[in-house]
C-alpha cells in the first residue's frame, strides 16, 4: 500500500452553510491528501451532505475557503469539478440509457476521448462487458454503483467524492468496492468517503472526521481516535462487545439519540 | 497546482445531445402521442377546411402539437430528471448550465419541426391543403416562435411546482383547457367575451400567428401586434421559469 503523498486535493477551511437561520456547518476545516481515504462520519442531519455539496460546488457556502487540487471551487468551479469525480447517493442517471451510453455521455462532457477499444476495457475492468447494452434501471445495485464508481473516475480526477457507495449493496459487492476504493487510493487518488458503517471507515480510511451539528468534533486515525476514546465514561456505556470499537466511539461522541 | 483542461462546449454539447436525443428516441410511444393528436383531429376537422380555410385547421392542429410539446413533453421531461438527481449528477461535472437546457431544448426545437412538417404532410395529403413557399416557411417560423410560448410556460411551471407528480397533474389540466376552450372559443362556441379573451390568450396569439404566416398576403396590424403579444408571453414565461427554477427537487 502507498502512503498518502504531502499533496493536498481537498482543502476546506471555516466553512459555513445556513439554511435561513438553521446553521448547517459552521467552521469545518478539514484537507485530504492524494493517495489518502478519508471519512466524513456522522448522524443524520450532522451536515455531512450540505460539506459535500458546497465541495461540488451545488451550493453556496455563506463563508469558508474550499480548494480541489488547488483550484478555488467559488473562483475557478469548472476547473475544480473538472479535478473532482463525484459518485452520489442516488442512481441519477437517465433511465433510458444503456450503460455504454451512460459511460460515452459523461466520458463527453468530460473531454474524454473514448475509443470502442476503450469502452470495452473500461466494461470489463468493472465485470459488466455482457451488460453494456443494459438500461441503468436493468442493473443490480451492486452493477449500479459499479457504474457510478467508473463515471466517478472517468476523467482520472485527483479528487474523488464518494456520498455512503456501500449502502444497500451485499457483503461481496461492499467488499469488492472497498477493494476499488484502496485500488484508487494506491493510484494516488484522494477519496473523501461518508458513511454510516463504522465497520467502513475502520476497514478503509486512513484518516477520519466525526462531525455532529455541523461541527467537526474530533479527526484522527480511526485507531487513534479509538485509543483516545477507550477511557470516556461515555463510550464505554455504550460499548457491547467487550473491546471499544469506533462504533463504540461515535455514539459515545454523538449521542444515543436516533436522529431524523 | 496542476494544468487542467476544460471541454470544449462544442464537445459538452455534443455529448448532451446524443444522449438527449437518445432518450427521446426511446420514449418516442409519447413522441408518437404528440405527433397522432393534431394529426387525428385534422383528419377529423376534414370538413371544416371548406368552412374556414386550410390556414385555420392547420394552425390550429399545430397549436395543439406545440402544447402538447411544451406542456405534456418538455415540462414532464424536466421534472422527472430534476427529481431524480440527473441535473444535479450532470452539475458536478466541469460544465456551465447553459450546455444542458440548451441541449434539452434542441431536442425539442427538433420535435418543434417534425409536429409541424407532420400536420404540413397530412394536410396536403388528407385535406388537399397546399401553401404556397412563403406560407410554408412563415408556417415553420411561427411554429418556432408560438413553440417558445409553450416551452416557457413548461419551463415556468417547472420553476414554480417543485414536485414531479404535481407539475404532471397541472400540465395535464393546463393542456386540456388551453385545448379545449381554445378549440371550441375559436369555433365561435363559447360567447363573444371568451372569444375575445381567447383570443389575445397563449392559445388564441400562437395560433393566429401561425394561421396568418401561412397566408402571408393576409398579414396585418394585428398579425404584428400578435406576434409582439405571443413574443411577449414566452419573455414573460421564461423569465418566471428561470428565475424560479430549482436544479434539485429536495
Amino acid at each position: 500500500m502507498q502512503h498518502p503523498s504531502d499533496t493536498i486535493v481537498l482543502s476546506v477551511e471555516g466553512l459555513h452553510v445556513n439554511y435561513g437561520s438553521f446553521h448547517a456547518v459552521s467552521n469545518v476545516s478539514f484537507f485530504v491528501k492524494a493517495g489518502e481515504i478519508f471519512g466524513l462520519l456522522g448522524p443524520n442531519g450532522a451536515g455531512k451532505t450540505s460539506t459535500l455539496s458546497a465541495i461540488e460546488g451545488l451550493l453556496q457556502p455563506q463563508a469558508g475557503t474550499i480548494t480541489v487540487a488547488g483550484y478555488n471551487v467559488k473562483e475557478n468551479p469548472l476547473h475544480a469539478r473538472a479535478n473532482l469525480g463525484v459518485q452520489l447517493q442516488a442512481t441519477n442517471f437517465q433511465p433510458e440509457l444503456s450503460v455504454a451510453e451512460i459511460i460515452q455521455l459523461y466520458a463527453g462532457i468530460h473531454g474524454v476521448a473514448l475509443t470502442k477499444e476503450r469502452l470495452q476495457e473500461i466494461l470489463i475492468s468493472i465485470k459488466l462487458e455482457d451488460a453494456a447494452k443494459k438500461r441503468f434501471g436493468q442493473l443490480s445495485g451492486g452493477q449500479q454503483q459499479r457504474v457510478s464508481l467508473i463515471i466517478a473516475m472517468i476523467h482520472n480526477p485527483q479528487l474523488v467524492l464518494l456520498d455512503e457507495p456501500t449502502t444497500g449493496l451485499d457483503p461481496q459487492s461492499r467488499r469488492q468496492l472497498w477493494e476499488r476504493m484502496e485500488a484508487m487510493r494506491d493510484n494516488n487518488h484522494g477519496i473523501l468517503l461518508t458513511t454510516h458503517s463504522m465497520e467502513e471507515a475502520e476497514a478503509v480510511c486512513d484518516r477520519i472526521a466525526i462531525i455532529d451539528h455541523g461541527r467537526i468534533i474530533v479527526s484522527d486515525t480511526p485507531q487513534t481516535l479509538i485509543d483516545q476514546h477507550r477511557d470516556n465514561p461515555e463510550v464505554i456505556s455504550v460499548s457491547r462487545r467487550g473491546k471499544i470499537t469506533l462504533e463504540d466511539v461515535f455514539i459515545g461522541l454523538t449521542g444515543r439519540t436516533v436522529r431524523s | 497546482m496542476s494544468t487542467t483542461t476544460i471541454p470544449s462546449n462544442q464537445a459538452v454539447l455534443s455529448a448532451l445531445l446524443r444522449a438527449d436525443f437518445i432518450t427521446q428516441w426511446r420514449n418516442r410511444k409519447s413522441v408518437v402521442l404528440i405527433l397522432l393528436i393534431p394529426v387525428i383531429i385534422l383528419i377529423a376537422w376534414q370538413g371544416m377546411v371548406y368552412k374556414f380555410g386550410g390556414p385555420f385547421v392547420l394552425s390550429n392542429c399545430i397549436t395543439i402539437g406545440l402544447n402538447a410539446i411544451g406542456l405534456m413533453g418538455y415540462s414532464n421531461a424536466i421534472a422527472r430528471d430534476r427529481d431524480k438527481g440527473i441535473f444535479q449528477r450532470l452539475r458536478v461535472a466541469p460544465l456551465t448550465a447553459w450546455p444542458i437546457m440548451a441541449s434539452r431544448l434542441m431536442v425539442q426545437l427538433a420535435m418543434i419541426l417534425l409536429v409541424t412538417t407532420a400536420v404540413f404532410i397530412a394536410g396536403h395529403y388528407v385535406d388537399k391543403v397546399t401553401l404556397s413557399p412563403a406560407g410554408y416557411a412563415m408556417g415553420f417560423a411561427m411554429a418556432f416562435v408560438g413553440g417558445a410560448v409553450y416551452l416557457s410556460l413548461g419551463q415556468a411551471i417547472v420553476g414554480l411546482i417543485k414536485n414531479a407528480e404535481t407539475v404532471n397533474a397541472v400540465t395535464r389540466l393546463v393542456y386540456f383547457i388551453f385545448i379545449m376552450v381554445g378549440m371550441f372559443a375559436e369555433l365561435g362556441a363559447l360567447g363573444k367575451t371568451i372569444g375575445d379573451a381567447v383570443k389575445w390568450s397563449p392559445y388564441g396569439t400562437v395560433k393566429h400567428i401561425l394561421s396568418a404566416g401561412m397566408q402571408p398576403a393576409t398579414w396585418n396590424q394585428h398579425s404584428s401586434i400578435a406576434l409582439l403579444v405571443t413574443i411577449g408571453y414566452a419573455i414573460t414565461f421564461a423569465s418566471v421559469g428561470i428565475k424560479w427554477f430549482r436544479w434539485s427537487s429536495k
